[in-house]
């Protein structure tokens, strides 16, 4: 459906985006994870046809996307960063402004109007002014507003920042409920768990490289272990951490020592291995890696630095 | 105390950091000072206004006429038109049949004509003729006290030989003669001097009045100085050439002055909102809609217009109520120079939002502009109360040619042909701004 082809994009001297290159399939969820400025946005940007990639070329359904060409963006929803509403109208009258800009009109406009407003459950307050909107309730009709025409492909760009536990579930229930009715999803989030959650495929962003690509299972098998045990570093486990460093990967983060046994090593050698020192197994979790182990390992640091 | 001095250094350190405040609060009233201090002479060696031009054309062949003429070429206040320049490039001196049509295409405003009776056997005092276009009745005031001044000044010798000839209608030569002789001796017997000389003076009309109409007025004094008595002996025909059937020229000159101030105030500021739309993501989601730059740009610019057009006419209708304004009158052409004045503003307006990078540089900017155009564009005082560096830079504002346009239709009532030039400057304004501010636009990130 979506093409991105050996797509660079720089500003200045900063390279945002490194030789891209990408496909989508019709129906797809996919999931664009990476932490501030590695080049998500920018990436939205280029295929909401916001801004021209300094290389390569970007196809939709075949067609070349282009910031010249308005016509392209007609299947193209983008629910921004930010709150992109606006905060002195009514949500009528915004997404009456939007709808129009698409090309609706009339009754069609208004029915379109009476869905979206349904769908994120805003219609007992479509004639308040948005400003006096919960920031939940602003996000909600911040999605609505992309929708409006019945995009092919939704663009979400970090939809959710500062939203309440509540409202954001509302939002992961409404975006995966258009994912089975077929419409086709590009998320991008630093997020571990909403990428974990909501997409069925993910690619790993940093410094403008995709790094990974793959459905999480695909991801995860590029680990080079398949689980983690993780202890506490006191005085009854210090004697265990040189010999483990010798059967896989010892990390320490804030107390907690992190161990990732070598791909094909036997978790029976690391039990036989605490019995023999007298710990107990209740001391010792295991569990299995996540996306944020996999990004420690691409990229060496943690997706929140 | 310690907390207080750390909340102090708080709100010193915020101040610094903001430009906008900083500008609002130093340089703004700076720049009112400057101006509002020039107008009243402040730091210039010669105040009052300078260079209002004034066409002369002398009629009479009394040398005292050509004097009062180089007198007035002296005086700073006025710039002296005495030639006219033909079609073919060659001079001729002017004459009164010129004026009127001159005065109208607003080549000059003020002319003063001396006529060959300058001097009358049959009147007492000088005989002058004033034509004017007083659409500024500050300026127009201030030319009259001014040449009042000039005459008196410069040329008593006229207001003596006013005298003399009067007296010689009713006495005849010979007895004038005689009269004067004794007046000369009356005059050397109680005061000195040689009686031949002083009857040689009074013969040519010097009576020493110079020093009664340059004698100061006593405080307190309710009336008669010298300049009062002198003024009685100055008659001047007054011919308003433009502008006869308004009936409220003040209101019509400070409505329009005052309007297009505002009007560029909220027009920068709704230019501002430029910045709030690019920072909330709206121009993201406009763009990613089949909407193009240009057309976002268009609909911002002809938003302006709209705006510009319903504030314009809103204040000209509150000055029709409040103080007879005649809209009504000029309808279509006030509506065509609101329209102009409507698209200078906004492309002012959009060209600050391109050559700024926040709303708040935006505000801060446009209130010191908006201030400063208004000052020396003539919105507050007259132009010409201005030193003449000051006068050419109100020529490069839109407040000024604003004013100009207002003043074209409900002044002078001038047809959509004569309002052509000063549409077309402000037309021209608004083109090379809006090609700056598009330019600007597509190189900044204001978009992205």
């Amino acid at each position: 459906m979506l093409t991105l082809d050996h797509i660079t994009k720089r500003y200045g001297s900063l390279t945002a985006l490194d030789d891209v290159s990408l496909n989508i399939a019709p129906g797809e969820f996919f999931g664009l994870l990476g932490p501030n400025g590695a080049g998500k946005s920018t990436l939205m940007s280029l295929i909401a046809s916001l801004r021209a990639p300094d290389a390569g070329g970007i196809t939709l359904d075949g067609i070349a996307l282009s910031t010249a060409d308005a016509a392209g963006r007609l299947t193209l929803g983008l629910v921004p960063q930010h709150i992109a509403l606006y905060l002195e109208l009514n949500p009528e009258q915004n997404l009456g402004i939007f709808g129009q800009l698409y090309g609706l009109r009339g009754a069609d406009l208004r029915a379109r109007i009476d869905e979206a407003l349904d769908a994120v459950q805003l219609n007992d307050r479509r004639r308040d002014q948005v400003k006096t909107f919960s920031g939940g309730m602003q996000r909600r009709l911040n999605l609505a507003a992309a929708l409006l025409h019945r995009p092919k492909l939704l663009l979400c760009d970090e939809p959710t920042v500062g939203v309440d536990p509540q409202s954001r579930n509302a939002i992961f229930e409404y975006l995966e409920r258009l994912n089975r009715e077929g419409l086709t999803i590009i998320y991008s989030t630093h997020y571990m768990e909403e990428a974990t959650r909501l997409c069925s495929r993910i690619g790993i962003i940093d410094h403008g490289k995709i790094l990974a690509l793959g459905t999480l299972d695909e991801l995860l098998t590029q680990l080079p272990f398949e689980e983690e045990i993780r202890f506490s570093a006191n005085a009854a486990t210090a004697t265990l951490a040189p010999a483990l460093a010798v059967q896989g990967e010892l990390t320490t983060h804030d107390g907690i020592h992190r161990f990732r046994p070598r791909a094909g090593a036997k978790l029976s050698e690391f039990y036989s291995l605490t019995e023999s020192r007298g710990l107990p197994a209740r001391l010792f979790t295991s569990q299995r890696p996540t996306l944020e182990a996999l990004f420690l390992h691409l990229t060496g640091r943690t997706i929140r630095e | 105390m310690r907390i207080i001095l750390t909340l102090l250094g708080k709100d010193f350190a915020n101040l610094r950091r903001n430009r906008s405040a900083l500008v609002l609060s130093f340089m703004v009233p700076m720049v009112i000072i400057y101006v509002v201090g020039l107008v009243f002479g402040l730091g210039r060696s010669d105040s009052g206004p300078s260079g209002i031009p004034l066409a002369v054309v002398n009629q009479s062949d009394n040398p005292a006429a050509q004097k009062l003429v180089a007198a007035l070429q002296a005086e700073k206040s006025f710039h002296v038109i005495t030639e006219f320049v033909n079609p073919d490039r060659t001079i001729r001196p002017l004459t009164e049949t010129d004026l009127r049509p001159l005065i109208r295409d607003r080549r000059f405003s003020y002319a003063l004509v001396i006529p060959p009776d300058v001097l009358s056997e049959t009147q007492l005092g000088l005989h002058l003729k004033i034509l004017s276009d007083p659409r500024n009745d500050i300026e127009s005031q201030t030319v009259n006290g001014l040449l009042q001044k000039t005459i008196f000044t410069h040329v008593p010798d006229l207001l003596g030989q006013s005298l003399q000839a009067r007296a010689k209608k009713f006495l005849g030569n010979p007895k004038l003669s005689e009269f004067n002789g004794s007046i000369a001796t009356a005059v050397a017997k109680a005061f000195g001097g040689d009686p031949a000389k002083i009857k040689a003076d009074i013969e040519q009309g010097n009576f020493g009045l110079e020093e009664l109409a340059a004698s100061p007025a006593k405080p307190g004094a309710a009336s008669s100085t010298g300049g009062d008595i002198l003024s009685k002996l100055v008659k001047i025909d007054t011919e308003q050439v433009v502008g006869k059937d308004v009936k409220s020229p003040t209101a019509t000159r400070i409505v329009g002055g005052y309007a297009v101030m505002f009007l560029l105030f909220a027009l920068s500021n709704s230019s501002a909102a430029f910045f709030s739309e690019k920072n909330s993501g709206v121009f993201q989601r406009v763009l990613s809609a089949p909407v193009s730059r240009a057309q976002l740009l268009w609909s911002r610019f002809f938003y302006g217009i709209l705006f510009g057009l319903i504030q314009l006419l809103a204040l000209f209708f509150a000055g029709h109520l409040l103080y007879g304004v005649d809209v009504f009158g000029h309808f279509g052409n006030l509506l065509v120079v609101c329209a102009c004045v409507a698209a200078a503003c906004t492309s002012f307006g959009m060209l600050l939002s391109a050559l700024t990078r926040s709303p708040e540089a935006a505000a801060s900017l446009a209130t010191l502009l908006v201030i400063t155009m208004s000052a020396c564009g003539g919105a507050w005082f007259p132009v010409s109360f201005m030193p003449e560096f000051m006068q050419h830079i109100a020529r490069f504002t839109i407040v000024y040619w604003a004013i100009d346009g207002f003043g074209g239709v409900l002044w002078a009532g001038n047809s959509f042909g004569q309002m052509l030039p000063t549409l077309g400057i402000l037309l021209s304004i608004t083109a090379v701004a809006m090609t700056i501010a598009v330019w600007r636009f597509n190189r900044s990130r204001i978009f992205d």
